[in-house]
């Protein structure tokens, strides 16, 4: 493979970095001069190239240093957007209600969709077009046409780059998530995030390079799926905490002192030193030596940066933080506040859901509005606006927004129809809402169109694999040259499909 | 795509709408004539992509073979006869949807064009000369792995370092990439390293001890032995396999729901490699056991995730089957040749010579398969045994009836307090269907039955059903039970019967019945009230059908409301009897639980059709089952039993003449040993797999497993004995820089261990390591038993979980909460070799766990008691524990100054997280 200049460090960053690994060390000096040799020849462990090319395309693999899994790697060409942070919306929420504006829809109201008379969705029989219990107004100078449901996001109209023509394919929960988070239906693929952070590593050496922020009242329908590692190094795999709860086994066991636990770790890396001295020039185990350094500095960073005593009143205020009334709510904008602190730090890759399964299921606890939407939405809508729309505000006023791409999205929508005999609305893959808003994306913008009632998506249409391949595309990556190896594959995100929706950007 | 084509065109004013049939463009008339009429339409819109240069989609339209064949989507460009079926007029009117051929809009072919096509197909598409002569193509190949095993001599070369043929081939590769081999590893470093690999366990200091000071010749060779001979040879290897085969416990999706039944195919699997069965009838088992003699082995066809969330949508059902028969079909191909062939279910196979065609012919195979529980059949012992315990539950049951309060047809007893009566009427007021019967009326005092005729009682009755010899009000009380000795009322669902005994007696119960046979339920007295009388004057109510508990529900009830009716010394003796009953039953649902294991059902599956770009609903031609062409033949029927046609695939792939069944397993086998295989992409022996490092020492090894009758541990005794093996691991320079993945063994390449046996080595130098064997597993989750299952990691561990991790509840997705990060797979997906990643959250769980904070304690509690009060001796002892090695004075010191400052528990936190424990050297 020829193309190290691609994936190769910058020179600054690789001496900063064998510095602050020589500092840490005490001895077996010799055996890591040699790993780094062997580092800067490229011959160390790597995903093994096959003979085989992607599409006419050579792919572009990273070349890992096992001792820095996540240290800073270049994009394949300059790049629109260093970071990302994905706001999941779990349940499937309609699109109907929210972001959709079909005018066409409230003219038939209470009559059959055409030609639906036969359609079965994932719960069964259709009953009437339904127009959505909140009115439409416009939002912003371009005038957007956005729900009550979500007045805040509709102030901030003039910043969003919405894709109505988003195309899904499949219509059941734990499958959809998985499609969206990691272009492919089934369990155990490789998650956006972590096709990012292999790709990129990351700029900050004191956080984990992929942090999942899961709902206040737990994990989404496919839970861990979302930001697994697939058949990545599991270094890839996102960590998740939230602002109420931490990294798992992130601080001392409450037995030890600090005292102890830090004589504890440097007694092991003597040990550790002195087994290197004899098998000096494996880097394997001078990774497990720096993998230790830094989960000591986690342990420092990540409760920090969970802290949020140190922001402002005013700030707690605008996310809603502070509200007594709405605890939910008040929960979810401590994520979001986490979410701009983590971005702040050079975190690659964040994942924020709203919308959980554990506690409730089926539109209780997130957006699968099948039998009470109007009731069901009305507690969800409240509890995501605000935050939400504060996170977009705060990170584009800090100059966030100049190197962050934030992406909206959920697993699919839902249906213009009420489903026969309920009051709220079925899956439905056939056309969905997704937006985007910050570093490379045009805005205000519209692209693409679902039918005249919010159907199904008939004017653009964009497949999950675009809108993937869009999301790379940003972050400065070829989904056709972002490849692994399995199993007599290289995989991609966008396994065999995928085209940039050029159209979008900047 | 049913709901889109039904949208489409209701909905056509807004909605792009594919062409239908009836638009086609007409089919020209008249005799079409090739190279005049057909040819130009090929030269100027199709060739410059499809032509003699550039064949995209590896489709060519300049020779009759191709368009009958088709390119990489497997699909027919043409059906001779029939035009509008044909994918090369679909593909050219646009109805098939998202393409259009020519692609540039320009290029577009007219009507009339499409007319002449449809008419030359139609006509049989003739297509004069040699390009067009359609012959039966084979499907050639040279590459490496589907060649026939060559015969191979081992290289002669003159070493003293050579100690078997395995030797010569590395030798003979390091020379020519001028590399040397590394001196042998010392015997600690040795034993330690035969252990880890093949038991998981690192060895005891006693057992150190005993190999180092083993003077005699055949040391090494005795502790190979030792160690096959291992019953925890076969739980290490089980690993692996479990791994390779997608095991797990739970259904994975969303849902994932467990497998209570799965762990029988893991018991099997740790007993197969235990017992060295023979690989070929391991194979056999595990994709025919109905036929090969162990059903247990079935395990591997549905180990596989499977999707519990069903939905009235067709297209999702149909999808989701397909799912579940690609991960057969997939696993199989990946597991037991090293082929990939899910890239076929859309399309042609890119690399690999696999059509869409072999891909379905081998779903014919597995179309039968269905994920479920199945029952294994009874031994004659188990028979006995079920039907010992079935007659003690009868009896049991039987003397309980007499107490409950229970409503049923045959049988139900009546108790109330002891009293004196000379008459009893049994009276009906409703019945569940027409008139009611009664096959005896039988009322007791004490065990004598005071009722029957014998005995001198009369019965009478309000009225009895006429004509029937088998229904009479003799045989009321005439001691014979069964409809056929039966009394009917002759009205619907009312009557009465009394019977009047010769003198007043004191009775305690009624026993009555609608069929004590138990054949018939209808004509049930359901309303009913039993009175007693001693002068046939004045009756008292002594029974009646009022808060009798209908038999179903009787399960949900207490022993205190079976028999709160009951005076307190009959309740008493009732609760006595489901005393003993209790642990009947349950003993009884053991016995059914434990033929159940998780291995499928089976049925007989309906045709299968090739499905154009792998769509449910997008059919076509019917295919046979059979395995890949490039290969073989099977010539099976159509509508072959599903079994036959396993057992024909299993016989296929373990078939002596397979080039690929003997290379891919050794191949496993040399990678569980030395890290790597030969072949490094261990389940891709294709296009896009990598090459062999020594071909020869591959195709040697896999002649040797054949002739060695398919013996695994046979191949494991070769490489555990070579020098090969046998070699230092320390680094050298110059060599690390030639090869510094010891691709051509200059060195025993040396690795982190793998979870499973990080966990086991824990656990077994702490000395808390159950090695209790089989049987259902532990979990390391709080399991939340909604809809969707959610999975809590317990914080709190005792002996039950200290088993070794292979016996750990496989859940899929769920990863346990200290070694899962350790790179353990997900049971996604087949997994024929672990990533070993290095992350800040495995040091996280290693150091601050409260797994591993309790295990330190134990540790220490342990090196306490091997070494009472002396703190030299417990770091010599951690030493020789963990390490398999005595400490240096040196690093005695430095232990012990620790020691001193820190305390013991944190010596072992740190020895348990050190890189020497961690590693295989």
């Amino acid at each position: 493979m020829k193309s190290s200049s691609h994936s190769s460090f910058p020179l600054s960053r690789h001496l900063l970095n064998r510095r602050m690994f020589l500092d840490n060390t005490v001895t077996g000096l010799s055996s890591i001069a040699l790993s780094m040799l062997l580092a800067e020849q490229g011959l160390l462990a790597s995903n093994e190239p096959s003979s085989a090319t992607v599409g006419g395309k050579e792919p572009i693999r990273p070349k890992i240093d096992p001792r820095q899994p996540f240290g800073a790697r270049a994009p394949h060409f300059p790049a629109a957007a260093k970071n990302v942070l994905v706001i999941f919306c779990s349940g499937a929420c309609s699109q109907i209600d929210t972001f959709d504006y079909k005018p066409e829809l409230i003219a038939q109201h209470g009559r059959p969709l055409p030609g639906a008379e036969k359609l079965v969705t994932f719960q069964g029989e259709q009953g009437n077009l339904t127009r959505s219990p909140w009115e439409f107004r416009p939002g912003g100078e371009s005038g957007k046409m956005i729900s009550d449901l979500v007045p805040h996001l509709r102030k901030l109209a003039d910043d969003i780059c919405f894709l109505h023509s988003i195309q899904g394919k499949t219509n059941t929960h734990g499958p959809g998530e998985n499609f969206m988070s990691t272009g492919f239906t089934l369990d155990g693929f490789p998650s956006m995030g972590a096709w990012t952070t292999y790709a990129l590593g990351t700029e900050s050496q004191n956080l984990p390079a992929y942090v999942a922020i899961p709902d206040p009242r737990g994990a989404p329908q496919a839970s861990v799926n979302n930001w697994g590692p697939g058949f990545l190094p599991a270094a890839y795999q996102g960590t998740d905490f939230n602002a109420a709860k931490p990294i798992r086994n992130l601080q001392r066991p409450e037995s030890i002192s600090e005292q102890l636990d830090s004589t504890t770790r440097d007694f092991l890396q003597q040990l550790n030193n002195r087994h290197l001295e004899r098998y000096a020039g494996d880097s394997e185990l001078a990774a497990r030596i720096s993998s230790y350094e830094l989960a000591a500095r986690m342990q420092a960073s990540v409760p920090e940066i969970s802290d949020l005593s140190t922001e402002t009143p005013a700030t707690l205020r605008m996310y809603g933080a502070d509200d007594a009334e709405n605890t939910l709510k008040a929960a979810y904008a401590r994520n979001c506040i986490l979410a701009r602190r983590l971005i702040e730090q050079g975190v690659r890759f964040v994942q924020l859901f709203n919308g959980a399964y554990q506690t409730g299921g089926e539109g209780v606890s997130n957006w699968d509005g099948h039998k009470q939407i109007k009731d069901q939405y009305s507690v969800h809508g409240p509890v995501f606006d605000q935050p939400t729309a504060a996170l977009i505000r705060d990170m584009k006023q800090r100059g966030l927004l100049k190197e962050t791409l934030i992406v909206w999205c959920t697993e699919f929508g839902r249906m213009p129809t009420f489903q026969k005999g309920a009051s709220g609305r079925d899956h439905n893959p056939e056309g969905f809402t997704c937006w985007m808003t910050g570093a490379g994306v045009k805005a205000p913008f519209t692209y693409g169109a679902t039918d005249e009632f919010g159907y199904k998506a008939i004017e653009d249409v964009a497949t999950v694999h675009d809108f993937h391949a869009t999301i790379l595309h940003l972050l400065g990556l070829d989904h056709e040259r972002l490849t692994y190896y399995q199993n007599g594959l290289e995989r991609r995100l966008t396994d065999v499909h995928g085209n940039v929706i050029k159209a979008i950007l900047a | 795509m049913q709901r889109n084509l039904i949208l489409g065109v209701c909905l056509g004013a807004f909605v792009i709408s594919p062409v239908l049939a009836e638009d086609l463009p007409p089919a020209a008339t008249g005799t079409i004539d090739y190279e005049t009429q057909i040819k130009p339409i090929f030269e100027s819109k199709c060739l410059d992509c499809h032509g003699e240069d550039t064949q995209e989609g590896k489709f060519r339209l300049d020779r009759k073979s191709s368009l009958v064949r088709g390119g990489d989507s497997g699909e027919p460009a043409i059906l001779p006869g029939n035009s509008a079926e044909s994918h090369l007029i679909r593909l050219v009117s646009g109805m098939e949807s998202g393409l259009v051929m020519p692609p540039e809009g320009n290029d577009r072919l007219t009507g009339a064009e499409i007319g002449l096509l449809r008419a030359w197909i139609d006509q049989g598409a003739v297509w004069p000369g040699a390009h067009g002569a359609v012959g039966e193509e084979k499907t050639a190949t040279d590459h490496w792995s589907f060649q026939p095993l060559a015969a191979v001599v081992p290289p002669a070369l003159q070493s003293e370092w050579i100690r078997n043929p395995i030797d010569a081939f590395v030798l003979d590769r390091l020379h020519q990439h001028h590399l040397q081999q590394s001196p042998p590893a010392d015997r600690r470093t040795l034993i330690r390293r035969i252990y880890l690999d093949m038991l998981g366990l690192p060895p005891t200091p006693e057992q150190v001890q005993a190999y180092v000071e083993d003077e005699s010749a055949d040391a090494t060779q005795k502790l190979i032995e030792q160690v096959l001979e291992s019953p925890h040879y076969g739980e290490r290897q089980a690993r692996y396999w479990l791994d390779l085969v997608r095991f797990a416990e739970t259904y994975g999706f969303e849902t994932n729901r467990e497998r209570p039944y799965a762990w029988h195919y893991r018991d099997y699997v740790i007993e197969s490699f235990n017992s060295d069965k023979p690989y070929d009838q391991f194979v056999k088992e595990q994709l025919a056991g109905d036929t090969f003699g162990d059903l247990r082995g079935l395990g591997y066809l549905v180990a596989g995730a499977s999707d519990q969330v069903k939905s009235p949508d067709v297209n999702l059902t149909l999808m989701q089957r397909q799912n579940e028969l690609d991960d057969m079909i997939n696993t199989t191909g990946t597991v037991f040749q090293g082929l990939t062939l899910g890239c076929a279910r859309c399309h042609n196979h890119k690399f690999d010579p696999i059509t869409q065609t072999d891909y379905y012919a081998l779903q014919a195979i597995f179309a039968g398969v269905n994920h479920a529980d199945l029952s294994l059949p009874l031994l004659p012992e188990q028979e006995e045994e079920r039907l010992q315990l079935q007659t003690v539950i009868a009896d049991l049951e039987r003397q309980l009836g007499r107490f409950r309060n229970v409503l049923q047809a045959n049988g139900t007893v009546e108790a109330f307090p002891p009293h004196r009566a000379k008459y009893v009427r049994f009276v009906i007021e409703a019945t569940n269907s027409a008139q009611p019967c009664l096959d005896e009326l039988e009322v007791f005092s004490g065990d004598r039955n005071v009722a029957l005729a014998k005995h001198g009682s009369q019965a009478t009755a309000s009225g009895s059903l006429s004509g029937y010899a088998i229904h009479k009000l003799k045989h009321i009380h005439d001691g014979r039970y069964g409809n056929s000795f039966s009394w009917i009322s002759n009205e619907p669902s009312r009557g009465w019967v009394q019977i009047e005994f010769p003198r007043v007696e004191l009775i305690d119960h009624i026993e009555w019945a609608r069929d004590r046979e138990g054949r018939f339920s209808d004509r049930l007295a359901t309303q009913y009230y039993i009175e007693s009388s001693l002068d046939g004057q004045e009756w008292k109510r002594i029974a009646s059908s009022q808060g009798k508990i209908p038999i179903g529900e009787l399960k949900k009830r207490t022993a205190a409301e079976q028999f709160g009716h009951l005076p307190p010394e009959q309740a008493e003796a009732a609760r006595q009897i489901l005393k003993k009953l209790e642990p009947a039953r349950q003993r009884m649902k053991d016995f059914t639980e434990s033929l159940r294991i998780y291995a499928g059902n089976y049925s007989q599956p309906g045709p299968t059709h090739r499905l154009f770009r792998g769509e449910p609903m997008m059919k076509r031609e019917q295919v046979t089952p059979d395995v890949p062409a490039v290969f073989d033949h099977l010539n099976l029927a159509a509508d072959l039993p599903e079994k036959e046609r396993r057992k024909a695939l299993a016989e296929w792939i373990t078939a002596p003449q397979n080039p690929l069944t003997a290379r891919v397993i050794v191949n496993r086998l040399w990678q569980y040993d030395f890290g790597r295989g030969l072949v490094d992409t261990a389940s891709d022996f294709g296009a896009s797999g990598s090459r062999p490092t020594h071909p020869e020492l591959l195709d040697w090894l896999a002649g040797e497993l054949i002739t060695r009758k398919w013996s695994l541990k046979e191949i494991h005794r070769l490489i555990l004995n070579s020098a090969t093996y046998q070699q230092a691991s320390l680094p050298l320079p110059e060599a690390l820089l030639a090869d510094a993945g010891a691709q051509f063994l200059w060195r025993y390449p040396p690795r982190r261990l793998e979870a499973e046996p990080i966990r086991d080595s824990i656990l077994s130098v702490t000395g808390v390591l159950e090695l209790k064997q089989k049987g259902p597993g532990f979990s390391l989750f709080e399991i939340e038993a909604e809809n969707v299952r959610h999975y809590n990691p317990k914080t709190s561990f005792g002996p039950p979980e200290w088993r070794r991790m292979i016996y750990m509840t496989k859940v899929r997705m769920e990863q346990d909460a200290v070694f899962g990060v350790f790179d353990c797979p997900d049971g996604a997906t087949s997994v024929p070799r672990r990533t070993i990643s290095t992350t800040p959250l495995q040091a996280l769980n290693l150091f601050n766990s409260t797994f591993l904070i309790q295990q330190s304690e134990l540790f220490a509690k342990r090196l306490e008691r091997d070494a009472p009060e002396d703190r030299a001796a417990q770091v010599r002892r951690a030493y020789a524990l963990c390490y398999s090695r005595p400490a240096s004075d040196d690093e005695v010191n430095l232990a012990l100054k620790f020691v001193t400052e820190s305390g013991l528990p944190a010596f072992c936190r740190a020895v348990l997280n050190s890189n020497e424990f961690l590693f295989i050297q």
